[in-house]
């Protein structure tokens, strides 16, 4: 027994319709909502990945720029210590260059005021050397009597004379 | 000889009744629609078991790919705004080009019963009228049926009610005359072989002339147009007259 070739049967109408719909829950359930979900986890990886790789890049910015800062930093300092020392080294040669001019100036008074001595020990020597030549000569010379008075008193003059003229 | 070509044969007669619907026969097209829709779901199944996210299989990228070709085709031409129409396009699609391949098997199309391609077309004019009303009111959608002048009214029911009817219609005969056209050809090929090979003395002659050789070969040749093309191409024309019409409906 066959239906007829062209013809609407109504079972199979209305089968042919719940059939559809049942397809497309089969489809949407076996085929679209797996295949969906797994496209959306790959976006979500692929949206993970992509942001873990701009925190790395950031990560990275900012380690460089730490770099950068104490780099120059370093830089700086270094910079300091050769400033300081550059300083340290010239005042220091200043005060030994002072310490040398203080101590040449002490040695050269000192000097000084041991030749003054020397020279003033030197004219009482010879002062006394004189007075006593000049008693002698005096003595020698003149011969006569004179008064222990006098006699003091020519030779204090005499000596004085004598310091003048040196 | 005589060809018979008939609808598809009923295999069994049920006692359930209804008024309307009248007497249940389970025919040949109800079997083979199942058959078909046990294939699409089987294979839905096995191309999505086992999915992964990366280093993905072959079959899963085929999977993949058709869920993607339904998005494009679906979005591409209806905007994302259709997009829960996918399901049901992507459906429709499979079902119609299943069915129509089917019959590369031996089996009879479902799509070569007016009833099936009848449903469908019912289905996708509930979907366009409802987007008209959707988009316009429904005194919006009644009116429309006056442009541009009164007098145009019953013509205008008539094309809105020749939309259903031509897809049905269309995508039946296509499919139709690929069962005629194939049920000939055998009958022609069986009949020239007898011929052929009657021609030959005695008993031999008796036992080939019983055997269609010539049935062998040429079949495959028009099947390639009036089942892979055609099959192919009413799936494709039916799923995008849907998309258009009902694209067309929103836009007024």
């Amino acid at each position: 027994m066959h239906q007829d070739l062209v013809t609407i049967i109504p079972w199979n109408f209305v089968a042919t319709i719940c059939n559809l719909f049942i397809q497309m829950y089969l489809i949407k359930r076996f085929l679209f909502k797996p295949i969906n979900n797994m496209l959306q986890k790959r976006k979500e990886l692929a949206d993970a990945e992509i942001q873990e790789a701009v925190k790395a890049k950031e990560e990275a910015l900012a380690m460089k720029n730490e770099y950068e800062h104490s780099i120059s930093e370093a830089r700086e300092k270094a910079g300091e210590i050769v400033a300081s020392a550059q300083k340290t080294a010239s005042l220091q040669s200043e005060e030994i260059l002072r310490d040398a001019a203080r101590q040449a100036n002490a040695m050269k008074a000192k000097a000084e005021s041991d030749i003054a001595q020397e020279k003033r020990k030197a004219v009482n020597e010879i002062k006394n050397e004189i007075g006593d030549l000049a008693v002698e000569i005096a003595g020698k010379v003149i011969e006569r009597e004179i008064n222990e008075e006098d006699h003091t008193k020519l030779i204090d003059e005499f000596i004085a004379n004598v310091g003048d003229v040196s | 000889m005589n060809i018979d070509i008939t609808g598809s044969r009923i295999l069994f007669e049920t006692p359930i009744e209804l008024p309307f619907l009248g007497r249940l026969y389970i025919s040949e097209t109800l079997v083979v629609s199942w058959i078909v829709m046990i294939l699409i779901t089987g294979l839905c199944i096995w191309l999505t078991h086992d999915l992964k996210v990366t280093n993905i299989s072959k079959r899963q990228a085929v999977a993949e790919m058709l869920v993607e070709m339904a998005n494009k085709f679906v979005v591409g031409n209806m905007g994302s705004k259709f997009a829960y129409m996918i399901p049901f396009v992507g459906t429709l699609f499979a079902t119609s080009l299943v069915s129509n391949l089917i019959s590369l098997t031996g089996l009879r199309s479902p799509t070569a019963d007016l009833s099936v391609e009848a449903a469908w077309a019912v289905i996708v004019f509930i979907l366009i009228t409802k987007q008209k009303i959707k988009a316009g009111g429904i005194g919006g959608y009644l009116k429309g049926f006056t442009t541009p002048i009164f007098v145009m009214t019953p013509f205008n029911i008539l094309s809105e009610l020749a939309t259903p009817v031509s897809m049905a219609c269309r995508h039946f005969g296509n499919i139709l005359s690929g069962v005629v056209i194939n049920t000939l050809i055998y009958g022609a090929l069986s009949v020239a072989s007898a011929k052929l090979f009657g021609l030959l003395p005695g008993i031999i002659g008796n036992f080939l002339s019983k055997i269609p050789f010539l049935s062998v070969g040429i079949p495959a040749i028009t099947s390639l147009y009036f089942d892979w093309f055609s099959g192919c191409m009413q799936a494709f024309i039916f799923c995008m007259l849907t998309v258009m019409y009902i694209k067309n409906a929103d836009e007024g």
